[in-house]
């Protein structure tokens, strides 16, 4: 173990999120943000594979540092991103947002160099909760309300995960986090997936994403694309590849995503089912799971981290400069924000896939790969939603927000752009178009090196495959651009369902159970706490009248028992369900010690 | 145009540019462009083939072309004229905007 040649980029964000409400001054403090996103970097590029930073911890051994090809890469882009969205946020002067934000990109790191699962749980749990923060401190009713369901998706989601892993330990006695073989599958490595799917927004699990990252604050979501999903399609990447019901869950998702994109008229609501249609493919190519797919799949992550960050950065500066993100109410301001416009331009041409951007070579190697894996049907799914994503982010958005047939709106009134925001887009757009057209500064890093060479992305047909393919979608748009004008409107999805579920808890508790609570007080205050009592002041009087003086201290001790029990024994239920929380937790953990 | 050049000179020229291209004349060029290269890319397709198709009729040519155009259409017809109307609901509906 030669622990001193591995820096986990997690522990100077950590680091910055401890200092940050004790540094001094009103600005200057924010240069200090830029140290751990360039460590961070400095790390993801010098770490060798290897096993870090083991230690002892409930009698288990936590490896924190677990390295290979697989992680490196996605460490290697969130420490990119990292630095382009602290960028990006560089202007904010709410400490807190700055906080959440690090808190929840050491999150990420945590799990992407996890080596057991009960690392990979604390640091899950550590991203929910920053995250969760991110949209909160928008401080809107608005985003206030979804940052609580989101909330409550994902400890629901981690519940599942935590359920899973404590059963895999009863059954294995290992916490160890590797691949799962698919015919060998147990009910607890159902569980787990299923925990990483409420993540990776796997649709039927999905409402949580175009539910909260439209609510977040500017800057916050710019983060948030980039993480959550990704961190959960780098476990799946770990543990799932070759699940067939994933290819088919990734390929509905990529058609899912774009269908609803196509619908909504809130800007960063389009972005966010095009996550969903993005994390398809790479959940798609985990699913076939061969080398070259998962290769491609990792590339994917790898851009769509780079031109996804890059497209909320862009509707992020539109809504901050014009403070709507409603394509109905924006239109006529390309020349007005046009720098916005191309660095938004760049990121819409990478997703959909165009030669010399960075989709172009992830999202065709991906295709590629379940192509030849014999997934035709996968493969083709891809392919629709290709033609989707272009029509609706790469087309549609910028349309509507930037021309909409409308004539520059010189009168509207635009909040000037902080130059710090110039800078996290130009970031990405360069690096966008300098993997596209040199593929190898991604090829160089992809988890199966002996798979790289089985797809080569700048061959004459492949481009002219790419631009007749986007090319013709271009002319659908042409064609049904009045079809596809944006309307206000709520689009009902999945979250109808669990808004349903979440009433019908709610009503349960605050009626039948509030009921039973009710009744059952009453009875202990009559019954209980009377008896309670009594026996206490019997005590006394038999203490007083008969053996006063011999033991003189057991009245007043007796009568201290039965008043602490009577404050312990409130009847109120969710103090017992409390006790009965903290109990649990110390038998968890004796049973630890006790494995020991 | 000095009014554009006047009102967009925090963002550079880029900014007049981008709204001279408003004026009629100067979008019906664009158009031109577009179905040129529309054509281009579709003739070119009888000279660069796929070698390796994947789906059956991939391997004839235009396939890109009318799979494009066709998906996209019937996508977005599919979706905003028969999915949308049913499933539409004021943006409130939740209560919590």
């Amino acid at each position: 173990m030669e622990t001193s040649s591995f820096y986990h980029p997690a522990a100077a964000f950590l680091m910055t999120a401890v200092a940050l409400p004790f540094l001094p001054g009103r600005r200057r403090w924010k240069w200090l943000l830029l140290i751990a996103p360039l460590a961070a970097i400095y790390g993801a590029f010098t770490n060798q594979p290897g096993d870090y930073l083991t230690l002892g911890w409930l009698g288990q051994t936590l490896k924190l540092g677990h390295v290979d090809r697989l992680s490196l890469i996605f460490a290697q882009v969130f420490a990119v991103m990292s630095l382009a969205g602290i960028l990006y946020s560089l202007h904010v002067d709410d400490r807190g947002q700055h906080i959440a934000a690090v808190l929840y990109v050491a999150g990420g790191f945590g799990c992407v160099f996890a080596g057991d699962y009960l690392t990979l749980f604390v640091f899950w749990e550590l991203m929910s909760i920053g995250s969760t923060f991110l949209v909160m401190l928008n401080r809107t009713r608005e985003s206030v309300l979804a940052s609580f369901r989101y909330f409550l998706y994902h400890t629901v989601g981690g519940l599942f995960l935590l359920g899973g892993l404590l059963l895999r330990y009863k059954a294995l006695g290992s916490f160890d986090f590797g691949p799962i073989d698919p015919s060998a599958a147990q009910p607890y490595d159902f569980l787990i997936l299923a925990g990483f799917c409420v993540n990776a927004a796997v649709v039927p699990l999905h409402a949580w994403l175009p539910d909260a990252y439209p609510r977040g604050t500017v800057t916050g979501s710019v983060f948030m694309c980039a993480y959550t999903t990704k961190t959960a399609v780098y476990v799946l990447a770990r543990a799932f590849a070759g699940w067939e019901i994933l290819a088919i869950a990734g390929t509905v998702m990529a058609v899912y995503g774009v269908l609803y994109a196509s619908m909504e008229n809130n800007a960063r609501r389009i972005l966010s089912y095009h996550i969903v249609s993005q994390v398809g493919y790479m959940v798609a190519g985990i699913g076939v799971g061969t080398a070259i797919a998962v290769n491609g799949a990792s590339a994917h992550a790898y851009a769509h981290i780079l031109y996804k960050g890059l497209l909320f950065m862009g509707a992020g500066a539109v809504l901050y400069a014009a403070g709507t993100q409603r394509l109905d109410e924006l239109g006529g301001l390309a020349a007005r924000l046009p720098w916005v416009m191309v660095c938004y331009m760049v990121a819409a041409l990478s997703i959909s896939g165009m030669p010399i951007f960075n989709g172009f070579v992830s999202k065709n190697m991906t295709i590629f790969g379940a192509a030849e894996a014999h997934q035709t049907f996968v493969a083709l799914g891809l392919e629709v939603a290709a033609v989707g994503t272009f029509v609706s982010v790469g087309l549609k958005l910028p349309y509507f927000a930037f021309w909409g047939g409308k004539e520059t709106d010189w009168k509207r009134d635009l909040k000037p752009i902080p130059v710090n925001m110039y800078f996290g887009m130009g970031l990405l757009a360069v690096l966008c178009i300098l993997q596209g057209v040199y593929p190898a500064v991604l090829y160089n890093y992809l988890p199966y090196p002996e798979a790289v060479h089985e797809f080569t992305p700048w061959t004459p047909w492949n481009v002219l495959q790419a631009a007749m393919l986007l090319g013709f979608s271009g002319l659908a748009f042409y064609l049904m651009r009045h079809v596809i004008t944006p309307h206000k409107a709520l689009n009902l999805d999945f979250d109808w369902f669990y808004r349903l579920v979440g009433r019908a808890l709610y009503l349960l508790v605050s009626r039948p159970a509030a009921f039973i609570d009710g009744v059952w007080t009453d009875v202990w205050n009559f019954i209980g706490l009377r008896g309670l009592m009594s026996t206490a002041f019997g005590a006394v009087f038999f203490d007083k009248e008969c053996i006063d003086g011999v033991v003189d201290n057991t009245a007043y001790g007796t009568r201290g028992a039965g008043r602490v029990g009577a404050l312990l024994q409130n009847g109120k239920l969710q103090y017992y369900l409390g006790l009965m929380t903290v109990l649990a937790l110390g038998i968890f953990a004796l049973f630890f010690y006790g494995v020991l | 145009m000095p009014d554009y050049q006047e009102k967009a000179g925090g963002a550079g020229g880029l900014g007049a540019f981008l709204a001279a291209q408003l004026k009629p004349e100067r979008v019906r060029t664009w158009r031109i462009v577009f179905f040129l290269a529309l054509a281009v890319t579709a003739l070119l397709n009888l000279v660069i083939k796929n070698h390796e198709p994947h789906f059956g009729l991939d391997r004839y040519p235009f396939f890109w072309p009318v799979f494009g155009l066709v998906v996209g259409v019937v996508m977005v017809f599919l979706v905003k004229k028969l999915v949308q109307p049913c499933i539409k609901r004021p943006e409130d509906h939740y209560g919590d905007v």
